[in-house]
């Protein structure tokens, strides 16, 4: 195997780690955005 | 300048959010700077050939790995002493990314690994004291969301961080202290034996995941705090 194949799998295997990261504080985001709009909803029941 | 003033965790939420995009836009420069360095410029190694430059991203990861576990337990240990919700809610917030380059750590390791000593794994002193780095943070994430009160997940894993510590040095000397596969370190307080182009790469990506795992545990961090204090006044007013 050529040295590109090792490369390729040690920085594609670390960008998806990070992707996979960011997305999953993306939807963390979006939760805390989402509970942040249920106390703005209990607010208004107030 | 007050600190506990920022540990208030309404205080904390809005510095986080004005810091995260900082971190993650230093991170991504540095990135690109890092690995052109090291993809580009450094100059092919004489020994193991193109191969060696899985150490741009193998080594920061490593280095970071080891680092956000300290800073991981020096958070946990404050969130012990202090009883301070912050704290606590920032270990939390740096172990996936911990865990993440514990990973990137091992499988870049095991990519080097194969053209170089001719195999992906061994049980050899550095890797196996790495994986059971992983295992430590896993264990804390899952001890830590284990209880229904949260604040008694905090303390639990809290303690295991404190106790994980020990595996640190092991992992650092592990190089000297046993006979193992894995290389010493080439480059130590010391100096280096490196080609300067060499190490630019690497501390420019060392410092890209220095600022990239602020960033990510900054945003975490306020995942967390309006879970936990959502509820409050504060974020009440948020909302509005």
């Amino acid at each position: 195997m050529s040295h590109q194949y090792f490369l390729w799998m040690s920085y594609g295997a670390a960008f998806a780690a990070i992707a996979l990261e960011l997305a999953f504080l993306a939807l963390g985001r979006a939760r805390a955005r989402r509970l942040i709009d249920e106390e703005r909803a209990l607010e208004a029941q107030d | 300048m007050n600190w506990f003033y920022f540990s208030s965790p309404a205080t904390f939420y809005r510095l986080a959010g004005a810091l995260a995009p900082w971190f993650f836009a230093a991170a991504a420069l540095l990135a690109v700077a890092g690995l052109y360095t090291g993809l580009v410029v450094a100059p092919t190694d004489a020994q193991q050939g193109e191969v060696y430059r899985v150490i741009f991203i193998h080594v920061p990861a490593a280095w970071m790995s080891m680092f956000l576990y300290f800073t991981m337990a020096c958070w946990g240990a404050a969130s012990l002493v202090y009883n301070t919700r912050l704290s606590a809610m920032m270990a939390r917030a740096i172990a996936p990314t911990g865990a993440m380059f514990t990973f990137v750590a091992l499988w870049t390791g095991a990519f080097w690994g194969k053209p170089t000593w001719g195999t992906y794994w061994a049980w050899d002193a550095r890797m196996t004291s790495e994986l059971l780095l992983l295992f430590l943070y896993g264990g804390f994430i899952a001890l830590a969301n284990a209880f229904e009160d949260p604040r008694r997940g905090d303390r639990a894993a809290a303690l295991l961080a404190l106790i994980g510590l020990v595996n640190l040095p092991i992992i650092y000397f592990s190089v000297q202290w046993w006979n193992t596969l894995h290389q010493g370190s080439s480059v130590s307080f010391k100096g280096t034996s490196m080609h300067v182009a060499m190490l630019t790469g690497m501390l420019l990506m060392a410092l890209a995941a220095w600022m990239y795992a602020i960033g990510a545990a900054l945003t975490r961090v306020r995942t967390l705090i309006i879970e936990r204090e959502r509820r409050t006044a504060w974020v009440r007013a948020l909302a509005k």
